[in-house]
């Protein structure tokens, strides 16, 4: 008897160890930044990787809208982004080089710039099944280096066994933009 | 020759000082005839022709002929149409949608016009039900043009159906009537002097989704805003100034905003060549807040502002707002809001709004609210 609560003790200890070791995260987060010296960013134009042509700005709008409302950093105004991606002379203001951004902080003062990919948006269809998905990735650069020290990405909606079930069409865009976003903020902020 | 001497200086004193208390109530008195010209006396109305911002084919003589005579059965006093024809020859007047300093100043001293009605029709559908939308402001003329009062309306046939469908509106003469019927009394009211009892609730559902307020925007001062042309991002045609006439109108029923008449900061704009890339630039901010002498600048990006035609079917408008401060030239207002007509909706479409343009005139005006709190 007590031969056999031996080995199953070991596997008993040893599966939860193992299995945290397979967990990965997709947040990279450079440990010599200090985050809280950041008080101004700008937010690029995000890449639109969708059929959706305002996708970008759609995801853009509600990441400077909740960035704000947190209270923590400012965002400066699009238009004053704008101006200084044009007198920067950024020729793919989606995807800066390291240089841009340093010239580009300069010029408008923000010590960090955000740039984003929106992957996904919008409605997924699988057999008669359809409902609405979204997939972003951010990264954050440093304003004086233009190093990269965060990256985070997250996917939100999509065909639950609910929506197979039952239909429906899944949770209004708006509603899984707001998630994806949330989590986003919540991955940066923890 | 001392006490002389002090005489003298008591005597320049109190002739300064009179002078002073003179022009005191000069301004005074200037400025309430330049705001308020002779209400309910002899107040002499120019009618501008119609500004279409429906996208479509819209009868806006006879819309207009209409509002011409409901002006007239009140008993205000429009301005002849040949004389308007021939003033708007004789200037080159092409822009219908908001007037500028030069045309207002010439608007009082050539033709004695006290006021100039400006009035933009947003939707205009006669298949059935019906469907219309209007927004309309009267501005004074002179040398300081001010909007003395604006409103508007949104009406759809069916928005209150009824028991078996009694209240149903399928004539669109007959909605366009209900419509400036509307309009016209609350002109009225106005210029009789009538203090407006409207109240300025709005439902839970039309709150922004997002907003932040800055701390640095005080709730008790009284800021001069100028509405700046919003970005249209959606499929609506004129779907841009649609939503900068919402933020104007109702912005303007809060007493802590005073509004700067859209057409005078359109002629800025003209002026200082400023054209917007994404958004307003602090570069380009600085130069109207010193333009205009306004506290705030409002603008934002309209993403959606649909509406449907026939009886199924449902609105859609979605937008964000941004407004920049003079003093910290930072931004001190951000929001995004976005609604459907049939939110909140769940039995009988009972609570379903018919109309972008109803949905709209909320979600601004709970904006309004929070940034006046």
């Amino acid at each position: 008897m007590k031969k056999l609560f031996g080995p199953l003790k070991i596997l008993f200890f040893l599966v939860p160890l193992l299995l945290s070791a397979c967990a990965t995260t997709d947040i990279y987060r450079d440990p010599n930044m200090d985050f809280g010296a950041i008080q101004t960013i700008a937010v690029m134009p995000f890449l639109n990787l969708t059929r959706d042509n305002i996708a970008g700005e759609r995801v853009r709008d509600v990441f400077i809208n909740k960035l704000l409302s947190t209270g923590a950093v400012y965002v400066l105004p699009i238009g004053e982004v704008a101006r200084g991606i044009a007198r920067a002379e950024i020729q793919n203001p989606a995807a800066p080089s390291q240089e841009e951004v340093v010239k580009l902080s300069g010029l408008i003062k923000a010590q960090a710039v955000v740039t984003g990919v929106v992957k996904e948006y919008g409605e997924v269809r699988s057999g008669t099944t359809s409902a609405n998905i979204i997939s972003i990735s951010l990264q954050i650069m440093e304003g004086t280096t233009g190093k990269v020290v965060w990256t985070a990405s997250t996917t939100k909606g999509g065909i639950s066994i609910w929506d197979r079930l039952l239909g429906g069409g899944g949770r209004p865009m708006n509603d899984i933009t707001d998630k994806a976003i949330d989590d986003l903020i919540n991955k940066l902020f923890k | 020759m001392i006490s002389l001497t002090s005489f003298l200086n008591k005597k320049t004193i109190i002739f300064f000082a009179g002078l002073l208390l003179l022009f005191g109530c000069a301004t005074g008195k200037e400025a309430t005839k330049e705001n308020l010209p002779g209400m309910g006396e002899q107040f002499l109305i120019a009618v501008l022709p119609m500004e279409n911002l429906s996208g479509t084919a819209v009868p806006l003589r006879e819309i207009r002929g209409a509002l011409i005579e409901g002006l007239k059965a009140r008993g205000i006093h429009v301005l002849q149409d040949d004389t308007l024809e021939k003033f708007m020859a004789k200037h080159r007047i092409r822009y219908t949608g908001g007037i500028d300093k030069i045309t207002a100043r010439e608007f009082k001293d050539e033709i004695n016009c006290q006021g100039v009605l400006i009035t933009s029709l947003e939707l205009y559908n006669d298949t059935n039900p019906p469907k219309i939308a209007l927004t309309s402001r009267l501005v004074s003329t002179g040398d300081n043009p001010v909007i003395l009062w604006i409103d508007g309306i949104g009406l759809a046939g069916d928005e209150s159906p009824g028991i078996l469908g009694l209240g149903l509106i399928e004539d669109p003469k007959m909605l366009q009537r209900k419509a400036l019927n509307y309009l016209l009394d609350s002109l009225r009211e106005s210029l009789s002097g009538q203090k407006e009892s409207k109240g300025l609730e709005v439902k839970r559902k039309f709150r922004p989704k997002i907003s932040y307020r800055s701390p640095l925007m005080e709730g008790k001062r009284e800021y001069t805003v100028a509405v700046v042309p919003f970005f249209n991002k959606s499929d609506r045609k004129y779907g841009a100034e649609i939503m900068s006439l919402h933020f104007v109108r109702h912005l303007k029923e809060f007493e802590g905003f005073d509004v700067i008449e859209p057409g005078l900061v359109r002629q800025q704009f003209l002026t200082l060549r400023i054209i917007m890339d994404q958004g307003v630039s602090l570069a380009d901010a600085q130069a109207i807040f010193s333009m205009l002498n306004v506290d705030l600048v409002v603008t934002g990006q309209v993403l959606d502002y649909q509406d449907y035609q026939g009886s199924f079917g449902k609105p859609k408008v979605d937008f964000t707002a941004e407004v920049i401060e003079r003093k910290s030239r930072e931004v001190v207002w951000s929001s995004t809001s976005y609604n459907q007509g049939d939110d909140g909706v769940f039995f009988f479409d009972w609570g379903k709004v018919n109309t972008a343009y109803g949905m709209a005139h909320q979600m601004v005006r709970s904006i309004g609210k929070l940034m006046a709190k």
